[in-house]
């Protein structure tokens, strides 16, 4: 066994409103699929026959219980939990699992949703004995309408700086722009070593690592480190260039555990591969007459996506940009078997419906996906939206462009734009509804109407 | 419909045309505005300094004749009439020439800004024309980036002002000069100078030929903005206001080709050796470009080069890229390598030449040992001398016999004081002043100890000035720039100075309110506003403030205290801080980092430990810590075999159990009271 997959599925998806007030991330339905189910399905697709989960009790109950969350995997799975409420980060929740870990490791966010070539990734790793690599891909732009705002999202989030070299493989420089005082500050020793390097903005991060073993022991050793994207991998990459050696002598117990890692951090079978490297004349980089990876021993690459699908679901938009591009990533019937559904109704190809659920007349279905066990009654148009599990739709609703969660009742008439309806909630009839959330909160104060 | 298009096309041919046919102008400029070829330069201006046996600027001008321009301007401005004399003698001048030499001299440029806002002004431009120093050496075919400056222009109307060429070489490649050390940032597809793209590309393995394309634009832009003096101010101006200008520069990345600027000595060092060994072909020494008569000599292996009637003596090695002028001889069992010797030179026996740079007419006895240095014309190297590394020897010195000079020494036969003197007025019309210099230059006598018994001229020391941009100008040979020092990660150690300094601050306050008697409010007000000022979180101050308050009685008495004055002196101060201490001490989270600040310094203290049980009781008793908090302390804390043991020393258990009986007594007593 080469590599250990980890997935990483305890995530609060805060990002995501009230999608998972009542449905945790990981089990939220994408095209009619758990999240989950998606990261599973990548790492089952290149051959991985067990995987470790990291998940909370509640998801952990859920899917061995919820038949609707059938999670459909040959895979081995090895559920860990930990507990919800101790505030774990990626780098805790590996710290946690480190008795099990043996080899390098794959970790995997559960809330990727990509079809990249995991080949790549993995294949940079080997072939430089790198101590990380990651997949990264240029950022979309999302196209649908969210719920609940009105105009086009403001860019709030702060852009991330990150430095390539020539080839575009090796990871140099990583900053966000927060952290950032004035300007972008490198040093000259990098650019030494390395010439050129691209400056690139607008990638999101897949959170798709390959750790070597050795990182996961550092992290043992180092408790302060609590979460992978936000500490882990900026370390390491600023790690590449510091020289341990040259470091003046703390007396610091902690720092001298550092140290210690440092040196250790990527020490499997280096003696042999030093020689090997010694005997050989191959070298990473022309220019210069020093060693291959000038002598440096720690080494992250980071593969870029050019094409290709690549979504992290961690807000609405992504959500539901993810559910409108599901159906291409797998080849199921759009219309479950066991789905009852009348003759005379439109459904669009580009729509999935979900197992034993009822459509009845005239009722149209364009561009959306339907869950398990819901039922629609006559006259009703669907367009754009995501109607998950066991929703009931009355006669001659409406629903644009809406996210309607599990066990929802839309009553008759009912026109929804632009909603987000929380799971169990009833929409009175012949309400009319305008870019809104539509949660507890409305329905405890029995104002339906919240905008015209 | 056809022939409309026949029609277009052709029009378009001919504007391409009228192009092509107005000729391409270029402005030289043989001046380098600084001093850094000093005291060499004071005799002959730098670009009519020998590289390979033939003046500098030369170099440039066949450069830029073979690229096709057609009309040059030249620009001088320090000893403007021994250019102007060699340039009409040379080929340049005669009728045959394809590229028309103009030359403009005036006394007062004084800078690259000075010539372009002239050259504006006499309206000598009418097109993109090339821009190089009198000092470039270069075979860079610049007409594709000249076509692309073209393109760039007549697509984007005028945008593009410059294109500068560059030439790619990797960080550490001798012919980087140091000084001129580039980092670029650059749109990597547009080729474009900026920062303000998504994607850009840093770019630090590019050597800056010194030739830039320019448009008639430029010289007005220099016009409009008076304070630019040199090319950089310019490029920097023109990013700046980038946005509200539009004006843009471009770059063009060459992988082959060579193209350097003679900045400082050692550039003058690297491109003669690498002209020598070919890498500027077809600007070889054989080659004989100047079309100059005599100059001709032989290539043969090695690169070895040899003028007309030159001999060599018995047992003479030229071992590699050796350049021999004409008339010159040399003794026997000379050892000479990567050296240019120029045109009736003598070398005595047993000579060793390593890098030596020497011009014409110079006389070298027997025993001497050259390495790495550039002797100038007319200059005498006596018996037995030894020059080490990087020495210069200027014009008619006379060195030794029997010295050895050490590394960087500089020999002139101008007096430096002159120099210093000359500085007020900075721009020497030269013919006087060599005129005048000559008789305090016999006042002062020669040091013998310094350039030997029969030697002639003064020593220049390199920083004698006490500006740095003289003390910059002084150093013939460039700087040596240091590596920066790669420390381990700056940013973690300039915050553990922060919580440092803060730590000294808040013992100085604490201090402060000891000695004048301040309300422990107004205390907890100045480390709050210190808190502020360093940026430091709430659980640093807490474990900040336990660790100065613990440290104190070492802090006043030194560290030897015993036990016994430890807690003596420190229990009273915490009755006096204990304000301070429950202000910041509140959630049941600050007791334990309270706790783990306490724990931690007696762990330091080892001496000590045993204090630390009066400590905790203390703090109990002055209701700073809770019970629970210290229970809880005690049966989760221990991380590690020291902090066990600590434990297990103390005994602490026993105590607390102790004072937990006290303290339930204490409270059954109360609530009996109370319930009386």
């Amino acid at each position: 066994m080469e590599l250990q997959a980890v997935l990483m599925a305890a995530g609060g998806g805060s990002r995501m409103m009230d999608l998972t007030y009542n449905t945790p991330k990981p089990l939220l339905p994408v095209g009619n699929k758990p999240l989950i189910w998606y990261p599973l399905n990548l790492l089952e697709r290149v051959g991985f026959e067990e995987v470790i989960v990291i998940t909370t009790k509640e998801v952990q109950k859920m899917i061995s219980t919820d038949p609707k969350v059938k999670l459909d995997v040959k895979m081995k799975l090895d559920l860990v939990c930990i507990q919800e409420d101790a505030d774990m980060g990626t780098a805790d929740a590996l710290r946690h699992i480190q008795q099990k870990v043996k080899t390098d490791v794959l970790v995997v966010s559960c809330d990727l949703i990509t079809d990249a070539a995991l080949h790549e990734v993995v294949d940079l790793f080997r072939a430089h004995n790198a101590t990380l690599s990651m997949l990264m891909s240029k950022a979309h732009e999302f196209t649908e309408t969210v719920p609940g705002q009105k105009g086009k999202k403001k860019t709030g989030e702060q852009r991330d700086f990150v430095g390539v070299d020539g080839t575009g493989k090796r990871l140099l420089f990583m900053a966000n722009e927060a952290d950032l005082d004035e300007g972008v500050v490198i040093r000259k020793s990098i650019m030494r070593k390395h010439p050129r390097m691209h400056i690139k903005t607008g990638l999101v991060d897949a959170h798709l690592y390959c750790l070597k073993k050795s990182v996961v022991d550092f992290l043992a050793d180092n408790k302060s480190i609590s979460s992978i994207r936000g500490e882990l991998v900026p370390y390491l990459v600023r790690k590449q260039f510091s020289k341990s050696t040259n470091s003046p002598k703390v007396i610091d117990e902690t720092h001298q555990n550092l140290k210690k890692n440092d040196s250790n951090i990527s020490s499997r079978d280096e003696e042999l591969l030093h020689l090997t490297q010694e005997r050989s004349c191959w070298n990473d980089h022309r220019g210069d007459m020093s060693d291959a990876y000038h002598g440096g021993r720690l080494r992250c690459y980071v593969h870029i996506m050019d094409e290709g699908i690549c979504y992290r679901v961690n807000t609405l938009a992504a959500y539901i940009e993810a559910n409108r591009l599901a159906p291409k990533l797998f080849d199921e019937p759009a219309v479950h078997p066991s789905a009852v559904v009348s003759e005379r109704c439109l459904i669009g190809a580009d729509s999935i419906i979900g197992a034993s659920c009822q459509i009845s007349d005239k009722t149209s279905i364009k561009r959306s996906t339907i869950g398990v066990s819901t039922t629609v009654r006559e006259k009703v148009k669907v367009t754009n939206s995501i109607i998950m599990h066991g929703v009931t739709i009355e006669e001659g609703c409406n629903i644009q462009g809406s996210v309607i969660c599990s066990n929802a009742v839309i009553g008759r008439g009912a026109d929804i734009k632009y909603c987000l309806v929380g799971s169990a909630q009833r929409i009175e009839p012949d309400a009319e509804v305008n870019i809104t959330y539509h949660y507890k909160s409305i329905t405890y104060n029995n104002c339906h109407k919240v905008s015209k | 419909m056809s022939s409309r298009g026949g029609k277009q096309k052709k029009g378009n041919v001919t504007s391409e045309q009228e192009e092509e046919e107005q000729p391409l102008q270029a402005v030289l400029v043989a001046d380098s505005f600084n001093r850094r070829f000093f005291p060499i330069s004071k005799d002959q201006p730098r670009a009519l300094l020998p590289l390979g046996n033939v003046a500098m600027i030369d170099y440039t001008l066949e450069f830029l004749t073979s690229t096709g321009v057609q009309e040059t301007f030249v620009f001088c401005c320090w000893m403007s009439n021994k250019i102007k004399d060699h340039l009409l003698k040379s080929k340049w001048c005669r009728p045959t020439s394809p590229n028309v030499v103009h030359i403009i001299t005036s006394d007062l440029y004084r800078s690259l800004g000075d010539v372009l806002r002239d050259v504006d002004a006499k309206n000598l431009v009418r097109n993109d024309f090339i821009l190089v120093y009198g000092d470039v050496v270069s075979n860079i075919d610049v007409s594709q980036a000249l076509q692309e400056h073209r393109h760039r222009r007549k697509v984007d109307k005028n945008i593009s002002v410059m294109t500068m060429v560059f030439k790619e070489s990797s960080p550490g490649h001798k012919t980087r000069c140091e000084e001129d050390d580039v980092i670029v940032a650059m749109d990597s597809k547009s080729k474009r100078f900026s920062m303000v793209t998504d994607e850009f590309e840093i770019r630090h393995d590019l050597l800056d030929c010194h030739i830039s394309i320019c448009s008639p634009q430029v010289a007005e832009l220099f016009t409009d903005n008076f304070d630019y003096q040199t090319r950089n101010d310019f490029v920097r101006g023109i990013l700046v206001n980038e946005e509200i200008l539009g004006n843009q520069i471009h770059l063009y990345v060459t992988q082959d080709g060579y193209g350097a600027r003679v900045s400082n000595l050692q550039m003058y060092d690297s491109v003669s050796l690498d002209m020598v060994r070919r890498w500027v072909y077809p600007l070889t020494p054989e080659a004989n470009f100047t079309d100059q008569q005599g100059q001709g000599c032989t290539h043969s292996r090695h690169n070895v080069y040899r003028g007309a009637e030159v001999s060599l003596g018995h047992g003479s090695q030229m071992e590699e890229n050796v350049l021999i002028g004409r008339d010159t001889s040399i003794g026997a069992n000379c050892h000479i390598s990567n050296s240019v010797i120029g045109n009736n030179c003598t070398i005595g026996d047993n000579v060793v030449l390593d890098r030596a740079h020497m011009w014409n007419n110079v006389h070298v006895s027997s025993n001497v040992e050259i390495h790495q240095s550039v002797v100038c014309d007319g200059a005498v190297v006596k018996e037995a001398v030894r020059l080490n590394k990087q020495c210069v020897l200027a014009y008619n010195v006379v060195i030794g016999p029997n010295l050895s000079l050490p590394e960087g020494t500089v020999v002139s036969m101008h007096h430096p004081e002159e120099e210093e003197e000359d500085d007020d007025d900075e721009f020497l019309s030269d013919d006087q002043e060599v005129g005048h210099s000559k008789d305090k230059t016999r006042q002062k006598a020669f040091n013998p100890a310094e350039v030997g018994p029969e030697g002639k001229g003064y020593i220049w020391k390199a920083s004698m000035n006490d500006t740095e941009d003289e003390e910059l100008a002084q150093c013939l040979w460039g700087l040596v720039l240091n590596p920066d020092p790669e420390s381990d990660s700056e940013s973690e150690a300039s915050e553990e100075s922060q919580d440092r300094t803060f730590q000294l601050e808040v013992l100085g306050t604490l201090q402060r309110g000891l000695e004048e008697n301040i309300v422990c409010d107004n205390l907890v007000l100045e480390i709050n506003s210190l808190k502020y000022a360093y940026n430091i979180t709430l659980k640093e101050v807490m474990q900040i403030l336990t660790r100065v308050v613990l440290e104190y009685p070492f802090q006043q008495q030194g560290t030897q205290l015993t036990t016994l004055q430890y807690t003596g002196s420190l229990l009273p101060l915490l009755k006096t801080w204990s304000p301070v201490f429950k202000n910041y001490i509140k959630r049941a989270q600050d007791h334990l980092d309270c706790l783990s600040a306490v724990e931690e310094l007696f762990l330091e203290q080892d001496t000590h430990q045993t204090a630390m049980v009066k400590v905790l009781m203390k703090m109990y008793q002055l209701e700073i810590l809770e019970e629970e908090a210290i229970l809880k302390w005690f049966s989760t804390g221990a991380t590690n075999d020291k902090s066990r043991q600590l434990r297990k020393n103390q005994g602490v258990m026993r105590r607390m159990s102790l004072w937990r009986k006290e303290s339930e007594e204490d409270e059954s007593s109360e609530e009996g009271e109370c319930g009386r």
